[in-house]
């Protein structure tokens, strides 16, 4: 995200999901110009961790030419805890499903801000993608 | 209420189960029949929970021995979440949250997912919105709640009404309730003892679980168990909870005592 002109917005919502034995990086580039007084930058960096041999990691780069200008960059992680899927399924929701409702829940977010047909189509990508690759 | 002919719902027998290779429950008997209420009370430690827990099918608990027929059905046959679909429910002490799975959606899902196996039709998004509004009146609770994540933000009192509003939606055969009571104070312990009570119907049974003899104000159990050391130690009428609050719980160090030393 680059800012040149002044008293500009931005916000950067990252949600990273890592199963199985992959490790996420989330690398990102905040630029605040020389003129880009009192521009502000949000960025959250979420990352899901399902099972316990996934990793994931954030590199957030900051360069800032304006000594007027606000960057805030907040990072998270999670796990599905077994608590959580434990409660789903003693309501009579299947593993499967559980895991499926928990990620899409987590994307949220993210997939609210798509266009409603692309939305439903990563929400269906990503629990395929998903299927089996948990427990 | 206590009828001879009732069809017998839960059969525990001899139950031992372990967290973490120690062992917990060491040898439970318990029968719960159709319209019955049943009490169970105990310190900490008793191993109340870790009963309402493995009926349940918690994975972190292991049965090591005993048998658990529900309806005849060997319940440890059961995935939990087949439990849950063939009319077991059980009311957590300290229910979980769920960011970002909202309410309305997984009360929706869970009571689709019981309909299926009551051989009722499945509600969709609407039919599920005037269903759902109906049944918050069971427990007092603001449609707001719906749009939230599960159990997020909710304070002690508005965690136990969802666990009771969920009760109303998935109509169980056998309803544990793990100390419902605990962390409430007395309105919303009304509120979820009416709920609770409401629900209740000669078809189905409810097990109680509390330390407390004040939800027993509430809700007349027709027989009050005390457990301690993993077992049933002693099994009673109501009065035998009343007892307990007048004497607490020191004749148990005494009884299991004596039972060592026999």
């Amino acid at each position: 995200m680059v800012h040149v002109g002044p008293r500009t917005r931005s916000t950067i919502v990252s949600k990273g999901i890592s199963a199985g034995r992959s490790s996420n990086s989330y690398r990102g580039l905040v630029q605040m110009g020389p003129n880009a007084k009192a521009a502000r930058n949000y960025s959250q960096c979420d990352s899901m961790l399902i099972g316990d041999q996934a990793a994931a990691n954030t590199y957030p780069y900051i360069r800032s030419q304006q000594p007027q200008a606000a960057i805030e960059h907040e990072a998270s992680t999670c796990r599905i805890s077994e608590d959580q899927l434990f409660y789903l399924q003693s309501r009579g929701i299947g593993f499967e499903e559980a895991v499926s409702m928990m990620v899409s829940g987590f994307c949220r977010d993210v997939f609210n801000q798509l266009p409603m047909e692309f939305a439903a189509e990563a929400d269906k990508l990503l629990a395929l993608k998903l299927e089996g690759s948990v427990g | 209420m206590i009828r001879p002919d009732a069809e017998l719902l839960l059969d525990i027998q001899d139950l031992h189960a372990s967290v973490e290779d120690k062992p917990i429950l060491k040898g439970v008997n318990l029968q719960v029949k159709a319209g019955e209420v049943h009490a169970v009370m105990g310190r900490n430690g008793s191993g109340k929970s870790t009963l309402s827990k493995v009926l349940a099918g918690h994975p972190a608990y292991r049965v090591t021995g005993g048998s658990v027929r529900y309806r005849g059905q060997d319940l440890f046959e059961l995935e939990p979440e087949e439990r849950a679909r063939l009319g077991v429910f059980l009311g957590f002490q300290y229910p979980v949250e769920i960011p970002g799975v909202s309410n309305l959606e997984f009360l929706r899902v869970s009571t689709n997912a019981r309909r299926e196996k009551q051989g009722e039709e499945e509600l969709d998004t609407f039919a599920f919105e005037d269903h759902v509004h109906d049944k918050l009146k069971v427990v007092q609770m603001d449609p707001a709640f719906l749009e939230r994540s599960v159990n997020e933000g909710f304070s002690g009192g508005e965690k136990k009404r969802n666990e009771i509003l969920q009760m109303a939606l998935l109509e169980p055969v056998v309803a544990i309730l793990d100390e419902t009571d605990s962390g409430l104070d007395i309105d919303a312990l009304r509120i979820v003892a009416g709920g609770v009570n409401q629900l209740a119907t000669e078809d189905n049974a409810t097990l109680l679980i509390t330390h407390y003899q004040r939800l027993l104000d509430e809700i007349t159990p027709d027989y009050v168990h005390v457990m301690a050391a993993g077992r049933i130690l002693r099994t009673g009428g109501r009065e035998l909870a009343l007892e307990l609050e007048q004497t607490g719980y020191d004749w148990v160090d005494q009884e299991l005592a004596a039972q060592g030393a026999a």
